[in-house]
């Protein structure tokens, strides 16, 4: 008898799980097309607040600035970190395993502190606030992200595909070119989503390295609900959480991250 | 009586029939192998004795109980896995000891029988030792004994030394048959190397497309298969062409019937030998392999094999005409 | 992997990797280290060039008890919601590794992670909407039973507690779900064959061969979770003061930098002892 009750058990557990992750998120996203701009059942369909929120100019800017800021920093991190992981996985040198180590402290240490000692140093070197300073730290949380995914898709690489390509005559540019970013693309692809994602998902550095007025969407949002929210953010919250999940849905296609495969 | 009884299984999975009304019986205290091809059904046969799998229909019988309806942890088995399966959180006295502890054997009792199973597998100054700071005959010591310390009723292998390197295969066949004899525990194997079936196993059963196709003594099973299949599994068979059938003398007559000779019963020389069967062909290869050697007639446009003694095979010359020569009696008559 | 040899070697070397560690250092490495050098100043430098050095900032973590006081608060709210997450996800990770198998399982691990990866102030802003007085959770559950029930949870720890278990939950499923998805099938096997029940396999084999990946979930729960700010603001009302809120109102609102930067990397000195104390399993648990 145990033996189908406990699987049975434990999947309904599982959905309940499921239940209590998505309920939220749903009821959001019902909740955005709802007349009422309090919450008030019986639900009306509406686009209303999508319809005020495209003439929502700060909503505007601030998405626009999102998605730019999220472009740029996944142009610059997949670069960067593409170039490092396959630096660190084709060389063995003296302090490797501490520059692996170093990638640790933007992931593990908490956003408040990170962002904060950005803001106290980006002031003290003249920096200050504002879209650069935004994208500079932005950068510096994705490259983690991308170097382990990277570093990932490049353990599987086998090495002596490179050693081959150089005994036929391809200088070090060209195996790079032909041998090695083909068979790492999936990587750096996926490498590119996480960093696009940790970016426009970005809150914490963003709120305290943007400029007030110049913000970022996550951070206009925070601003907006500790003012008394309105549906209206119901409405640019919906598509934020369907446009980072769609793009981690991506990104987990082109990774190994979900696991065997 | 028989230790372990299986009557009329037949096991599914999804649209292929993996067993296929499998009746077969294991005595009491003999070593027994399954062997067949990678998919002829052999492991999950096992795998269904050890209850991993549920048979849809027939019945199984371990000792004197039916356990169709009994999961594994109840079925009072032993088993040795494939890649030793030794868990690397715990000691060699610990991996050992799980299923006394499980069983609530008392601490003494516990102890003196861990001793007891590192002892018969020769490795007493292990016993501390984490799995991973083994070699892999050691390990299949240890996997060994804690499928044995339970004493189970049938202790059941799964491919259990083909991670081993050759030599170190052979030290473990020996071990094994020595352990199986002293505790005279009812054992199936599961392999799909012939020659270790034939050197460990008091019975062999040879499996295919998960039907049994034959049982029997190793030797009978070798010198006497009932079909093709088993024929060229065991060993090497070469087959008779039906246009030397007439000039033959065989065993029985030729209706429904094909003939095959090993390459070891066979001799080669430049004349017809009286008494004997013989075919005539063409020697084109001969591959020396130390004492022995393998040599390579054809005959008919089919591919003989020959295998003897290096030093019993004449030097051919010529264009390499031979006679092939086998007593009349080595000829191996299989169902067409 | 080649052996560093030739000098054309370690030129390409450093080119690859002087970029993207240079970016680190300049945006995470520097700053830390300037917080740590501004956390001994009475003023900032470029507001007032009168400062001095001064271990005030660290003795108000001393004399005044508000802080000490907050940042148990924030230790015990991580301990209750890693406490949380891992009673909760332990099993989810448990089912989804050694019960469901094939297409079902990738899928269904997927949609586990996805929220994860997901902006997570919308999250918490989802279930200001469902907990609030009036709201989603009130309507359904009056539906559902035969009396009037006012929750009340909006605006209290028990919401505080409940956003950041649905925010760091995954966290905890995946690590746990890696490690015992690594468990190799035939360890079960042979634990039943030897007459295991399925509580002892738990205990003495699934449990103590992922432990690494279950702590170093816990230990990625707990330690964002102690410096969380936004949650407790949007969740917690009035209830919400934090410590993370306390340094977040020392850079947005007080504008005492000094102190914050004290109390940030008092926070920061927590964080890396925990880290420091469980990088032993977390090392474990990457290989």
């Amino acid at each position: 008898m145990s033996r189908s009750l406990l699987p049975l058990i434990g999947k309904l557990w599982l959905f309940a799980i499921l239940f209590f992750l998505y309920a939220p998120i749903l009821v959001m996203a019902a909740m955005s097309f709802n007349a009422s701009p309090f919450y008030q059942l019986p639900f009306e369909l509406s686009t209303r607040w999508y319809q005020q929120m495209a003439g929502n100019g700060q909503i505007l800017s601030a998405a626009l600035r999102s998605v730019g800021i999220a472009m740029v920093t996944t142009l610059v991190a997949t670069a960067l970190g593409t170039a490092a992981s396959i630096g660190l996985f084709r060389y063995d040198f003296a302090g490797k395993k501490v520059l692996m180590v170093l990638l640790f402290p933007p992931i593990a240490i908490p956003w408040l502190i990170t962002g904060t000692a950005m803001l106290i140093f980006f002031f003290a070197i003249g920096i200050g606030r504002g879209t650069p300073a935004v994208i500079i730290g932005h950068v510096a949380l994705a490259l983690p992200y991308v170097i382990v995914t990277v570093t990932a898709r490049l353990s599987s690489f086998d090495i002596t595909l490179e050693e081959a390509a150089r005994s036929m005559g391809a200088n070090s540019w060209t195996v790079l070119r032909r041998v090695t970013l083909p068979w790492i693309a999936p990587g750096v692809v996926a490498g590119g989503l996480f960093a696009f994602a940790v970016s426009f998902d970005q809150f914490v550095v963003s709120y305290f390295l943007s400029e007030p007025g110049d913000s970022t969407l996550p951070v206009l949002i925070y601003t907006a609900i500790r003012k008394g929210f309105t549906p209206e953010i119901n409405a640019i919250s919906t598509i934020i959480i369907a446009v980072s999940m769609l793009i981690m849905f991506l990104a987990t296609r082109y990774s190994r991250f979900a696991g065997d495969r | 009586m028989s230790a372990v009884d299986v009557q009329n299984v037949t096991k599914r999975f999804g649209q292929t029939v993996a067993l296929d009304d499998v009746s077969i019986s294991f005595e009491d205290g003999g070593f027994f192998a399954l062997l067949g091809p990678s998919g002829s059904g052999k492991t999950t046969l096992l795998r269904t004795i050890a209850g991993f799998h549920f048979a849809e229909t027939g019945a199984i019988r371990i000792g004197d109980r039916n356990v169709e309806n009994v999961p594994v942890e109840k079925r009072d088995i032993g088993m040795m896995f494939q890649n030793y399966a030794l868990f690397p959180n715990m000691s060699v006295a610990d991996n050992v000891g799980f299923g006394l502890r499980v069983r609530k054997v008392a601490a003494a009792e516990e102890r003196r029988r861990i001793a007891e199973a590192l002892e018969l597998v020769q490795l007493g100054a292990m016993a501390e030792r984490r799995p991973s700071q083994l070699s892999g005959g050691q390990r299949q010591r240890v996997a060994l004994a804690r499928a044995i310390v339970t004493n189970p009723k049938v202790l059941l292998l799964d491919e259990p030394l083909s991670a081993l390197d050759k030599t170190l295969r052979v030290d473990m066949q020996i071990e094994l048959k020595r352990i199986q004899r002293e505790i005279g525990i009812t054992t199936i194997f599961v392999t799909h190397d012939q020659e270790e079936a034939l050197t460990l196993s008091d019975r062999i059963g040879i499996l295919k497309d998960g039907r049994i196709v034959q049982v029997g003594p190793p030797r009978e099973v070798y010198d006497k298969p009932v079909d093709a299949f088993t024929a060229g599994f065991l060993g090497d068979a070469n087959w008779v062409p039906e246009s030397w059938l007439s000039a033959l003398r065989l065993p029985q007559p030729a209706n429904g019937h094909s003939f095959a000779v090993r390459p070891e019963a066979l001799s080669m020389a430049q004349a017809r030998l009286d008494g004997m069967n013989a075919v005539a062909g063409r020697l084109t290869q001969r591959v020396f392999a130390g004492a022995m050697a393998t040599c390579l007639i054809e005959v008919e446009g089919q591919k003989w094999k020959l295998i003897a003694r290096d030093r019993d095979i004449p030097e051919i010359t010529g264009d390499g005409a031979v006679w092939l020569n086998w007593r009349p009696e080595d000829t191996m008559a299989v169902r067409a | 992997m080649t052996e560093l040899t030739a000098s054309a070697d370690r030129r390409r070397l450093f080119a690859l990797l002087s970029p993207a560690y240079l970016w680190l250092t300049l945006a995470v490495f520097l700053p830390l280290s300037a917080m740590l050098f501004f956390s001994f100043l009475t003023d900032l430098p470029q507001d007032n060039p009168d400062w001095s050095a001064t271990f005030d900032n660290y003795a108000r973590f001393l004399t005044n008890p508000t802080y000490a006081i907050l940042m148990w608060k924030s230790v015990k709210l991580g301990l209750m919601v890693t406490l949380g997450c891992v009673l909760i996800g332990y099993p989810c990770a448990l089912v989804l590794a050694r019960t469901i198998k094939g297409r079902a399982r990738e899928t269904l691990f997927l949609l586990v992670i996805l929220p994860f990866w997901s902006n997570s102030l919308v999250r918490i802003f989802s279930w200001a909407i469902v907990l609030r007085g009036n709201g989603m959770l009130e309507h359904a559950l009056n539906w559902l039973l035969p009396f009037e029930l006012r929750l009340e949870l909006m605006f209290t720890t028990h919401a505080v507690v409940i956003g950041l278990i649905h925010s760091y939950l995954p966290y905890v499923i995946l690590t746990s779900y890696l490690a015992l998805q690594a468990i190799d099938d035939d360890l079960v096997d042979a634990a039943r064959s030897m007459g295991a029940s399925k509580l002892t396999i738990l205990r003495r084999i699934l449990l103590p061969l992922s432990l690494p990946g279950l702590l170093a979930g816990a230990v990625l729960v707990f330690v964002p979770v102690v410096g969380s700010f936004m949650e407790p603001r949007i969740l917690g009302g009035r209830m919400g003061t934090y410590y993370g809120t306390l340094i977040e109102d020392q850079f947005v609102s007080v504008y005492n930098w000094p102190l914050g930067a004290a109390l940030s990397f008092t926070l920061l000195a927590v964080v890396l002892l925990i880290l420091a104390c469980a990088s032993p399993i977390l090392g474990k648990a990457r290989t």
